[in-house]
């Protein structure tokens, strides 16, 4: 069995070293492809995950009309709020006391004016991608002051929106080309191998080698550059996350970000690679080593 | 064709190999071998010499009629028995097959490890079969080294790895000079001394002659004449100057 396993590596050994050219461009494609894949979708979740994290930074100030002061005339209207859908906390702001910490921070600009705010309200979201929804509903609450009784950080939250929808774009539309692209090549690759590798077939055939034989050393060549794109791929999404990971925490440094799972990843990429490389060189093999 | 009670090595009945609409490979052939026989298939390009011999090897399965090997039917043999069926016999193709980047016995080796063998046992069984067919002292040498005969040897050398009682041979002299196709020959012969059954395709009519075995003439598919062994003249005559694609051999009309 060793001797066997020692052959059909070395014959997958030297099928690897007849295309050094195009193994290596299988071997980065496939590596590109499962970073944008793999790597983009982790940087994703990253800021996904981020995002989650600081709803607080989203927080809506609901301003009711002046018609409505004090406890007992806030008390239902909080409730309501939280009736709306996706709203996670309500927390009241009575007017008097946001007014007093307004004169605190700049008793200059205050002296001598009176109370102007209405009551109010800050809430947060349960999602982010929801906030527009959620402003609607509450506009429409006759409560509410209809002339900027809602704002929020709308911009700052789009731009994450389309950070995330971009990720998501690039990775699964241009990553699954690339993707595509990597399993031609590695079709590609093994095809010509096969070519360059005929006379050993017609050999190993002519002496009655098992199919198995004949097959498996092509099948490792796929699996080697699947895998090996799928090591390259995690270094790169290493990189990428330490980038990404480093512009966080210049916009939000007291965000504390996971250490990167590298063995994970390495594991899982080099594996997706693995199995991609198996699957496209079994479809290589299949027409010409059909046959006897 | 014998009518022998006993059961031949080989059986073609009625074979028939169609390789599309236009194209006919043999039109019912039906022949009988025994076992231990040296047997020459010659005929014109395109009469179905090499047919016959990968009909045995299933590279070629017959549109019509059976082939039986050693008491079993080929015809209802599926792909996956052929590696088997392979081991059993020494297939010599016309083009050598030769690794060029490997050397004479690496090239031996190489089949060796293809069909399981250890290191072990290729170490011990390369220098004995390179000697079977005087090749040992060229063992290092590499193909684009060696002359034709020298390549055929070492093709030769390949099909014996797994001591095969069957020996195929597809045109085993067509590149060859006269004394080079000879040594092939003797070889061949010497194999068949001890035992193996040869099959021979071969347009080489001067080899056929001098080596007086039973010659199967085949022409457009069909079997034009079947000759049994005789007596060879002493030398051969200079038939091979009228080339391989006489449609008749002689060798039957010599000295009995």
């Amino acid at each position: 069995m060793f001797d066997w396993l020692e052959f059909m590596l070395t014959e997958a050994i030297v099928a690897l070293r007849r295309n050094p050219l195009m193994t290596f461009a299988a071997i980065t494609t496939t590596a590109v492809s499962l970073f944008l894949i793999g790597g983009l979708g982790y940087v994703y979740l990253t800021i996904d995950n981020y995002a989650k994290t600081i709803p607080s930074k989203f927080e809506m100030r609901v301003f009711l009309k002046d018609s409505y002061r004090g406890e007992a005339a806030v008390n239902p209207i909080a409730g309501k709020l939280r009736a709306v859908p996706d709203v996670a906390k309500v927390t009241w702001i009575p007017r008097d006391k946001y007014w007093a910490l307004i004169k605190e921070q700049d008793p200059d600009l205050t002296a001598g004016i009176e109370d102007p705010y209405p009551e109010s309200f800050k809430l947060q979201v349960k999602d982010l991608a929801q906030s527009d929804a959620v402003a609607a509903a509450i506009r429409n609450m006759p409560e509410v002051e209809p002339e900027g009784g809602v704002s929020y950080l709308k911009d700052e939250q789009t731009f994450i929106e389309r950070a995330l929808f971009f990720i998501r774009w690039l990775g699964g539309v241009f990553g699954g080309l690339l993707f595509l692209t990597g399993g031609i090549l590695i079709y590609n690759a093994i095809r010509l191998t096969v070519l360059s590798r005929r006379i050993e077939i017609r050999i190993m055939r002519l002496v009655g080698a098992s199919p198995v034989t004949i097959r498996v050393p092509f099948l490792i060549e796929g699996v080697v550059q699947g895998t090996l794109g799928g090591v390259l791929a995690a270094t790169a999404v290493l990189g990428a996350n330490n980038f990404v990971c480093g512009f966080l925490r210049v916009i939000a440094p007291q965000t504390v970000f996971p250490i990167f799972p590298l063995e994970q990843t390495m594991l899982l990429l080099s594996g997706i690679g693995a199995i991609y490389g198996l699957l496209c060189s079994m479809i290589a093999v299949r027409t010409p080593l059909r046959g006897q | 064709m014998s009518d022998s009670p006993i059961q031949p090595y080989i059986r073609y009945e009625n074979s028939q190999v169609k390789y599309s609409d236009l194209v006919q490979g043999l039109r019912g052939v039906s022949l009988d071998i025994a076992r231990g026989e040296f047997l020459f298939f010659i005929g014109s390009t395109g009469a179905g010499k090499s047919t016959l011999l990968k009909l045995l090897t299933r590279e070629v399965r017959e549109s019509a009629g059976e082939v039986t090997l050693d008491g079993v039917n080929l015809s209802r043999m599926s792909d996956r028995e052929i590696p088997l069926l392979r081991r059993r016999m020494g297939i010599v193709p016309q083009d050598f097959a030769l690794l060029p980047r490997k050397r004479v016995w690496e090239n031996v080796a190489y089949a060796m490890r293809a069909v399981g063998a250890t290191r072990r046992q290729v170490r011990r069984r390369v220098p004995d079969i390179l000697e079977m067919v005087n090749i040992g002292h060229r063992a290092d040498a590499f193909p684009h080294q060696l002359s034709g005969g020298e390549q055929q040897r070492v093709a030769i050398a390949r099909a014996l790895i797994n001591d095969p009682p069957l020996l195929l041979a597809d045109e085993p002299t067509g590149n060859l000079d006269p004394q080079h196709s000879w040594e092939i020959m003797e070889i061949l012969l010497r194999l068949n001394a001890h035992g193996a059954t040869v099959l021979v395709a071969s347009h080489d009519l001067v080899v056929v002659e001098r080596t007086a075995k039973r010659v199967v003439t085949l022409d457009q598919g069909q079997i034009k004449s079947d000759i049994p062994p005789w007596i060879p003249t002493e030398t051969p005559t200079d038939i091979a100057s009228t080339n391989g694609d006489t449609d008749e051999p002689t060798p039957g009309s010599s000295d009995v």
